[in-house]
């Protein structure tokens, strides 16, 4: 199926390339748009952008493989990103992905069948005072423990998805 | 023009001339892959590191400016000892499958190694990271990405010559690797020179690969004959046989030579090249073959007449102008070819196909004869019955010959060269097989140089030319390409 | 001593300005842009991302007779491990960076300036584009400011996944969207920097600190912290003590100071090993080191290691060193832009020999070859991530090799530790 550039994607594109003096520098905020839209950046999608920035379609390709927070193919409803830099090491973080692995049966860079969960293990997320730390889409989970990691896994089971604070 | 030092010897360069371009000045190789004169700098191979005094870290020659008072030393100890850390490292994950790459013999990497280190490798091979292998992309490569060192010469070629940027590293770190769009093919008309360019075993041309051990082949400087840029060229040959053709970098036409042009050799090796005469399709001897276009063209002596091929070498139309005015003694001759000429992509790829419309003029300059139309009026009219040229040229007046109805007699090395309706074919040597000097559309002189031998008998244009005057009665004295020459240039 | 930057009620703009916010950005106005970068150099202010260069001679080096657009770049892309300072900032105390982003934008004539920031601070991005907001809605970003005739735009702009970009030239390729590879230098980004303009890039912390020095003048900062190491630094402790978190103190501050009185101590029963005082690209310091240390460029520097960041990770007893070594080889492994050969295939090398360490598959000559693959990429490529990775391992090896020698020979050094990984 060709994929078409929504309507509201154009307008915002608009937005996007007036804050810089070269269009091609909205390239990656673009590209953040167009996850937002569909939750990954299919190859139409990065086609699609390559011809609306005017752009060689290998660069879109080659940005979106050298940045890790592009999903090449759709990923869960929640994102977990489980931090495994020294701090979040030190503080546990093996246990914590040990932990996911088993209560979701997948492994890190997999999702569950139900579409509810991907599990990926992540390098510093720059919360290292508060470690052990999981990142789930856009928001922080800090000083995590085993108990807390189980209710949030439930609360997100019935799409709760709220902060619970450093 | 600041003055500096390198390895002991001082010398003054242009103002923005590298440390790596003055070393080159006085001799000094400083090893590299990154680094090719004709692309941007891009620094990411690590190789050409130097000692520059006062400069604590190793600096990278091919991005550093000479500067004034600077005192480079390329081939200290320290500069050794990173030399041989970069080899291993670029060793480390590389597929070490010499035997069977077709670089071998011509790869940086074997080079450098010898030269520079020779250690042994401390990497377990199963630690290695692995790549896709052999990958035909488009119709003239294959991309190996297991030998590729990511020196981006490639991507630099794609972005900065022919700016088409089909290439690019993905991903990251040493998971990245050289690719494209998928499903596209890589064929922007300039595309072996990715395989020149690159400086080991990762791209390869679908062409030459496994036809020939590099070691073996022998190389002869010439022209290539794709169209009227005139390029200089290498061909590359061994035991009669052409293996590839490679641009010769010069500062007048051209750094790189484009697909077509390295593949002119394929149409005069292939199956169909001539030996003997052809008269009405049928293949005979040579010399029965000269008797019997002799007597036809005398048959209508007064109503022949003889044009000119800006495909042909000056020596060639030369002896094709002795024959119409010494033998055939008829004012109805041409060489005048006046197709536009130009570079018409912006690289190498001249707007006229033929290679030699500025020779075919010197011999007009020099014999004079007829304008192109007023030959073709005639042809077209019918008082042309018989017409002597080269089979290329004779499509120029396919409509006009089919008006008139003359008989063609044509000079042709490829029976597919052959025009329909030609009454007789005469072999003749090709520039790759005979010297021969053709004028450009920059007007530059130059000379092919024979890289194989011609078939058993046939022998160049102007010495058939010779052979079919004696047939006919005169004596053109046509016998050497200089006396062919006399008088024109 | 109170603090300049992590002060409370200040989140907001309006918080921000009754407690005095904004009056620098006035004052700055009426000042020469020259007077300004006199100022800053006078405070002895140096870069608070890691490397430390004086600030105030970094705006000089913007071409006086430059024509066209110069920008100011922050540099908000944290992710050196261990540092966790500019959220905190960030968070806590916005208008300080708009504030002082105004002012250096002045300084040095930009007329825009963005905030690149790593893509996983997607609420403080957030927050920053509603904070900006509100201050252009006061009138002190945006055109004419405070009707001094000088216009300043600021725009957030979110990284996508990239520790690289910390490194300015690569932040620089990424905010033009580019993939983020580290650009030769020269020329430097003073003189060709972002779309190709003359451009100053400074962290955080850095232009936070400027609205406070041009409040109470250069000679006032400089007077706080060493003579060379001038002013507050926000240091980042984590590991096992009491109070982790982002402590504001005076350059010169001892570890042992931080440690005891601001973190708490270490938590019960915990021992000191090994402390890592800049961020994790800093050669580490055994527990005497670190206990002797005072936190500053210059003694740190004479410590054998680094301010950097001024993240501090506090290693307990127990943990192994060989693994913790891994987990920061992976990192720079799973970084490496892959421009550089050395650091391309160096930091995946590194990682490999480490990993055969660790599931006790390595020989005594690993050692040699993990030490020698570090040092073939010592200051050998573009950028120092190369260096980021070869120093931790050079330091590891050589204060504790005893530990690698042990899983050389098949036991792991810190049994109780290994448990838990």
């Amino acid at each position: 199926m060709p994929f078409t550039l929504t309507e509201t994607f154009k307008t915002r594109a608009a937005l996007v390339c007036a804050r810089y003096p070269r269009k091609d520098a909205a390239l990656i905020p673009l590209l953040q748009e167009l996850q937002r839209e569909k939750g990954y950046v299919a190859e139409e999608a990065m086609d699609a952008l390559a011809v609306f920035l005017g752009l060689p379609y290998s660069r879109v390709k080659a940005v979106v493989t050298f940045y890790t927070m592009f999903n090449r193919v759709p990923a869960g409803k929640y994102h977990l990103q489980v931090c495994r830099n020294v701090s979040c090491h030190m503080a546990g973080a093996p246990g914590l992905l040990a932990r996911l692995r088993e209560k979701l049966g997948i492994a890190e860079g997999e999702t569950t069948k139900d579409g509810l969960f991907t599990l990926s293990a992540v390098e510093c997320l720059g919360a290292c005072g508060t470690a052990p730390v999981m990142q789930v889409n856009d928001t922080y989970f800090e000083k995590l423990d085993a108990g807390k990691l189980d209710a949030l896994l439930e609360d997100l089971r019935h799409g709760r998805l709220r902060a619970i604070g450093r | 023009m600041p003055k500096l030092t390198i390895d002991g010897k001082t010398l003054e360069v242009a103002k923005g001339t590298t440390v790596l371009e003055a070393a080159q000045q006085l001799g000094v190789h400083v090893p590299r892959y990154c680094y090719h004169p004709k692309l941007s700098v891009s620094g990411n191979c690590r190789m050409c590191l130097v000692e520059v005094e006062k400069s604590p870290k190793l600096l990278t020659a091919c991005s550093t400016e000479a500067a004034e008072g600077m005192v480079v030393h390329t081939a200290t100890e320290k500069v050794k000892a990173a030399r041989r850390d970069v080899l291993e490292y670029l060793l480390l994950n590389h597929p070490l499958d010499c035997p069977v790459c077709d670089q071998a013999g011509e790869c940086g990497l074997q080079d450098y190694y010898m030269e520079h280190s020779r250690a042994k490798s401390r990497f377990p091979a199963e630690d290695k990271v692995r790549r896709q292998k052999r990958r035909p992309l488009g119709p003239h490569l294959v991309l190996d990405n297991e030998r590729c060192i990511l020196c981006t010469r490639c991507v630099r070629f794609c972005a900065e010559v022919t700016k088409t940027a089909e290439l690019e590293v993905m991903e990251r770190g040493d998971r990245s690797f050289i690719d494209l769009k998928e499903g596209r093919a890589l064929d922007n008309g300039y595309s072996l020179n990715i395989a020149d360019v690159c400086p080991v075993g990762a791209w390869t041309s679908r062409d030459f690969r496994f036809k020939q051990r590099v070691w073996f082949l022998k190389k002869t400087p010439t022209v290539c004959l794709g169209c009227a840029t005139g390029c200089l060229t290498e061909v590359h040959h061994n035991e009669g046989a052409i293996y590839r053709v490679m641009p010769r970098p010069n500062a007048e036409t051209n750094t790189w030579l484009c697909d077509a042009g390295r593949m002119v050799y394929k149409a005069v090796q292939a199956g169909d090249r001539l030996a003997k005469g052809v008269i009405k399709n049928g293949l005979i001897e040579l010399e029965p073959a000269l008797r019997e276009t002799a007597s036809r063209i005398d048959e209508n002596h007064a109503a022949a007449a003889v044009l000119g091929s800006p495909w042909l070498s000056v020596e060639d139309n030369a002896a094709l102008a002795r024959l119409a005015k010494d033998a055939l003694k008829t004012e109805n001759f041409s060489f005048d070819f006046n197709a536009e000429q130009g570079i018409k992509d912006g690289i190498l790829i001249n707007k006229d196909p033929a290679p030699n419309a500025a020779g075919a003029r010197r011999v007009k300059a020099a014999c004079g004869g007829l304008s192109f139309g007023e030959l073709a009026a005639k042809v077209a009219s019918g008082a042309v019955k018989v017409l002597v040229t080269e089979a290329r040229a004779a499509a120029l007046l396919k409509n006009e010959l089919k008006a008139g109805g003359a008989r063609l007699i044509v000079f042709a090395a490829n029976r597919s060269e052959i025009p329909q309706g030609a009454y007789a074919t005469l072999p003749y040597a090709n520039y790759f097989e005979t010297p021969g000097t053709f004028v450009n559309f920059q007007g530059l002189e130059r000379r092919t140089v024979p890289a194989v031998a011609a078939p058993e008998g046939v022998r160049p244009l102007w010495a058939m030319v010779n052979r079919l005057a004696v047939y006919s009665g005169t004596s053109l004295h046509l016998d050497s390409a200089e006396a062919a020459l006399k008088g024109i240039l | 001593m109170e603090n300049i930057l992590l002060k409370d009620k200040v989140e907001s703009l309006e918080g921000y300005f009754a407690a005095g916010g904004y009056r620098p950005l006035k004052k700055a106005l009426a000042m020469k842009p020259a007077e300004i970068t006199e100022e800053v150099k006078r405070s002895g202010l140096r870069g608070r991302g890691g490397a430390g260069f004086p600030t105030g001679l970094k705006w000089s080096f913007i071409p006086k007779d430059a024509q066209g657009p110069r920008y100011l770049v922050c540099n908000a892309d944290e992710g050196e491990p261990g540092t966790f300072k500019d959220r905190e900032l960030m968070l806590k105390n916005p208008h300080a960076l708009i504030e002082g982003m105004a002012i250096a934008g002045y300084a040095i004539g930009a007329g825009a300036g963005y905030i690149y920031i790593r893509g996983e601070f997607a609420a403080e991005a957030d927050l920053l584009e509603r904070e900006i907001f509100a201050a252009r809605g006061k009138g002190f970003i945006g055109s004419n400011i405070l009707g001094s005739g000088f216009s300043f735009e600021l725009y957030v702009h979110r990284g996508a996944g990239a520790y690289i970009c910390g490194e300015e030239t690569a932040l620089l390729e990424s905010l033009e969207g580019f993939k983020g590879q580290p650009r030769l230098k020269p020329p430097f980004p003073a003189v060709k920097g972002l779309f190709g303009a003359p451009t100053v890039i400074n962290n955080v912390e850095t232009l936070a600190a400027v609205p406070a020095i041009i409040e109470k003048g250069g000679a006032w900062y400089a007077s706080i912290g060493t003579p060379k190491s001038a002013g507050t630094k926000l240091f980042c402790v984590s590991g096992p003590v009491n109070k982790p978190g982002v402590y504001e103190l005076p350059l010169g501050v001892s570890f042992k100071e931080l440690l005891e009185k601001h973190c708490g101590g270490l938590k019960a029963g915990v021992r000191l090993k090994a402390v890592i005082p800049g961020g994790s690209s800093t050669p580490v310091l055994t527990a005497a080191e670190a206990m002797a240390a005072a936190l500053d460029y210059e003694s740190l520097a004479a410590a054998g290691s680094m301010l950097g960041s001024g993240a501090v990770i506090v290693i307990p007893e127990g943990q192994c060193m060989v693994k913790l070594l891994q987990v920061l080889a992976r990192f720079y492994h799973h970084e490496s832009c892959g421009q550089c050969t050395p650091c391309r295939e160096g930091c995946g090398w590194i990682e490999k020999i480490l990993n055969r360490l660790e599931e006790g598959r390595g020989t005594a000559r690993d050692i040699e070859t993990l030490y020698s693959a570090a040092d073939g990429m010592l200051g050998r490529t573009i950028c120092p991530l190369a260096d980021a990775m070869a120093m931790p391992v050079m330091s590891f090896v050589k204060k504790f090799r005893e530990e690698f020698e042990a899983h050389a020979a098949g036991r792991c050094c810190a049994p109780e530790a290994a448990g838990k990984h």
